[in-house]
């Protein structure tokens, strides 16, 4: 037995990350967006002296402050807990390679948090400019996060030619401005703020629903109908940036958006095709229902149609980071990591070192002492757990007994020889790695595959006729 | 008005042929009641939508469908070849299941409501036959793919009319077209799917639709106890048009996200030699009676089982369909609890022998 070991039954070690970083995103995004938001209230408010406004708003930054400070951040944290678990290789990538951007990043992200909690403990407390000037402070700082954190992200998908001209050298962070502003960074960065602006306005609803509109129907309907502005305008750009997104992306990522066209096959990756259409169809939602039952019903808009909301945006950004990681594959950094933590070349951890001395000589969750002495069961295991479960589980999401169902040791074997060779023509290599290692690997992978699908003992599947 | 001066005149020349402002007006004029029991308004109208998406759904369907020998080989093309086919035939087995819940969702609050009552009795009864017809739609719909699943859950479905006593065996035999569930079978239900069923379900939708219109939204008895000037209600159009349009959207991507996320797959082609997979059951709306049959039949042996199983079923039903006749508007008191009570006992029973069927088969 070889440990450490990060293995996650059922829902596989991506979805841990998946979950915990659509809900941080939910709320990171709003972080953003409502730092806008609040200051451009505020303004509004004092310019044309509504003083009701104000008091709302006091409101609104307290919901603001706690959403935020507390499930943003431990959100956040929690990410870092995730991927440096599932992906090392990546995570250390990451780390090594924009030092600079995650310093920039802590530092602004201490000014957001300080910012917050001085903007909502200071109401009437503090001159109102002044208040203000906190404000626009905050926007500023929580702005910056994204856009430093926007680098990193879309570098992912798309390094560019220049960092990939120098990975593996060691001077990857001499050309940090190259991956920082890679061929996706602006028509994301774009597209982030406006879903960022929309889930300002979202949010807002949450707490403007809860405004009595019997007893003051002029706050709510001004505050509603001001609020529902802000995803419609963001929802008017989203296309034009979405576009301008999936312009840039290299041709062979675009590519997997249509492999569902056609079929639900299974094994096809035709599941991001129909994530796609949950995002355009939950965006246009949110269109629909703000404008009919908040802007043109702003009196009557309560909390249910405010959650109602909320959940719909909560699967359109959950369905949009999934297509967004889904199209990077087969990597976790484009051309160069495959998803798996290989590097696609390099003298480390590379499919060219990996096929020449074997994968268990230097994998990330083995005791290369260990490898040779175990059992061929045991090394399969570990070259499962090492270079499938970052996608695979054996019985949960992606399950590989039942994807390799009905194939006997000599049809897994073929399979597993069909993934290690890569060659152009497999329908697999658009989506998925090679599989690594030396010809006893191979082996070693499919006795423990074959194992897992056909268990000795069990009986073989007949079809009995009367 | 900011209507552009084209516009105008287009609207002026309709309404003076068909008269859209009079249908404004009425509109603007009719309201709905507002309360808390509001949120159960909607599901007849969601229902509704349900029900339109299916009739767009099955038109594009039918365009590839072949029924007969090749009905599971035109199914895999949808499902597997053309482009998108797999989401309208998703979208279209989901809301039908989607629909049916919906109805019985409706049916439920109707009854709670005790919005049967004087003058809607007739929209009970109507409704009622449209669930009728919604399952009917759903079992003949079920078969028509043809594989595995679909073939021999018919073969059990069909068991339920089977065991009505001296007719059954006869209706049976008419549906399956022969001794067996067969290529006969899916072409019988085909002229029922897009047919037969519609032929009647249509006008009777109309008919359910106009009474609705007619007599308004019943208010429950908890609100009928206020005075009229404690109760709030707002006009039908453009406020309560637009919740119900609202209603719609989320209902959408409800289906939306069920059907790209969860898309319903094709098994293999049924095999009439081939013994029966594992687990075959019904689908979940005949779930209960189908349970309900098994437990008499498993208390009682033998024909005599069925027999009963089939009359206590018929008159759980007929007692339910004449409802109205027992609680009336007048009731007051020990009826209208007692009609209480009914309704709560068959919600009850009927979640409890479909979970109990499921835990059989699982």
């Amino acid at each position: 037995m070889n440990y450490p070991f990060w293995n996650i039954p059922y829902l596989g070690s991506g979805w841990v990350i998946g979950i915990i970083a659509i809900f941080h995103v939910m709320i990171s995004q709003f972080a953003v967006g409502g730092g806008l938001y609040l200051p451009m209230a505020e303004r509004k408010a004092l310019k044309e002296g509504r003083e009701d406004w104000l008091k709302q708003l006091q409101v609104h930054s307290k919901f603001f402050l706690t959403i935020t400070g507390v499930y943003g951040t431990v959100s956040g944290v929690g990410i870092w807990f995730a991927i440096g678990l599932t992906h090392p290789e990546a995570t250390s990538t990451l780390i090594h390679n924009f030092v600079f951007g995650w310093a920039m990043e802590w530092a602004f992200f201490l000014v957001e948090l300080a910012t917050a909690a001085v903007y909502y403990y200071t109401w009437g407390k503090i001159d109102r400019k002044l208040h203000l000037t906190v404000g626009w402070v905050y926007a500023g700082a929580s702005a910056a996060t994204l856009i430093i954190i926007n680098g990193i992200l879309t570098f992912m998908l798309a390094p560019g030619d220049t960092w990939l001209s120098v990975a593996g050298t060691g001077k990857e962070a001499s050309v940090f401005w190259h991956a920082f502003f890679n061929p996706t960074y602006w028509p994301s960065l774009f597209m982030r703020t406006a879903v960022c602006l929309a889930l300002a306005g979202i949010w807002a609803l949450i707490t403007s629903s809860m405004i009595d509109g019997d007893e003051k129907p002029a706050l709510k309907t001004t505050i509603v109908q001001w609020s529902v502005k802000w995803p419609m305008a963001s929802f008017v750009i989203m296309p034009f940036a979405m576009i301008w997104y999936l312009f840039m992306v290299p041709s062979s990522q675009r590519a997997l958006l249509t492999l569902g066209i056609d079929t639900i096959g299974q094994g096809t990756f035709s599941t991001v095709t129909r994530i796609v259409l949950v995002v355009i169809i939950t965006s246009a939602t949110i269109v629909g229902v703000a404008y009919q039952l908040g802007y043109k019903n702003p009196r009557d808009f309560n909390l249910g149609t405010a959650i109602s909301i909320l959940l719909l945006a909560l699967m359109a950004t959950g369905a949009g980071e999934y297509s967004r990681e889904m199209l990077r594959k087969p990597f976790v950094v484009g051309q160069w990591m495959y998803s798996n933590g290989v590097r696609v070349r390099g003298p480390v951890r590379s499919v060219e070192t990996y096929n020449r001395d074997g994968y268990l000589k230097d994998s990330m969750w083995v005791w290369g002492g260990d490898a040779a002495t175990t059992s061929s069961y045991s090394r399969g295991e570990a070259i499962f757990r090492g270079e499938c479960s970052s996608c695979h589980t054996m019985d949960g999401y992606r399950p590989v007994r039942q994807l390799l169902a009905g194939r006997d040791q000599q049809n897994i074997t073929n399979f597993v020889k069909m993934l290690h060779d890569h060659k152009p023509d497999s329908p697999y290599i658009k989506y998925m790695p090679p599989m690594v290692g030396s010809d006893q690997d191979i082996t070693d992978l499919a006795n423990y595959l074959n194992y897992q699908v056909n268990p000795p003992g069990a009986a073989q599947q007949t079809v009995t006729r009367n | 008005m900011s209507q552009s001066l084209p516009v105008k005149s287009i609207y002026s020349w309709v309404d003076e042929r068909l008269g859209l402002s009079d249908i404004i007006a009425f509109a603007k004029h009719k309201t709905v009641p507002a309360h808390k029991h509001s949120f159960w308004y909607y599901w007849g109208g969601i229902s509704l939508f349900l029900f339109l998406v299916q009739c767009v759904t099955g038109v594009l369907l039918l365009v590839y469908y072949r029924p007969g020998p090749e009905a599971f080989e035109s199914v895999r093309q949808i499902t597997y070849v053309m482009h998108f086919g797999w989401l309208i035939r998703s979208a279209h087995s989901w809301s039908a299941n989607l629909f049916i819940f919906a109805i019985m969702v409706h049916m439920f609050s109707v009854f709670l409501m005790k919005a049967y009552r004087k003058p809607r009795e007739f929209g009970w009864f109507s409704g009622m036959a449209l669930l009728a017809l919604a399952t009917l739609f759903g079992f003949s719909g079920y078969l028509l793919p043809m594989d595995e699943l679909s073939y021999f859950a018919t073969k059990v479905g069909l068991q339920i009319p089977a065991s009505i006593p001296w007719v059954g065996p006869f209706v049976a035999g008419i549906l399956r077209g022969g001794p067996d569930v067969s290529e006969f079978t899916v072409e019988r239900f085909f002229a029922l799917h897009v047919v037969v069923i519609p032929a009647v379900f249509l006008p009777l939708l109309a008919f359910h639709l106009w009474l609705v219109q007619k007599h308004g939204n019943a208010l429950p008895p908890s609100e009928e106890a206020k005075p009229a000037a404690q109760r709030k209600s707002i006009p039908f159009f453009p406020n309560f048009a637009r919740k119900d349009l609202g209603m719609w959207l989320i209902s959408l991507n409800v289906l939306a996200f069920l059907a790209s996320v969860f898309p319903w797959q094709l098994g293999r082609q049924f095999d009439a030699l081939a013994s029966a997979p594992n687990g075959i059951h019904p689908e979940w709306y005949f779930m209960a009676p189908f349970e309900m049959l098994k437990v008499l039949g498993n208390i009682l042996p033998g024909a005599a089982g069925e027999i009963a199983g089939i009359l206590i079923f018929t008159l759980g039903i007929v007692l339910w369909l004449l409802i109205p006749f027992y609680d009336t508007s007048s009731s007051r008191g020990a009826r209208a609890r007692n009609a209480h009570y009914f309704g709560l006992a068959a919600i009850v029973l009927l979640i409890a022998t479909t979970a109990l069927g499921y835990w059989a088969v699982r």
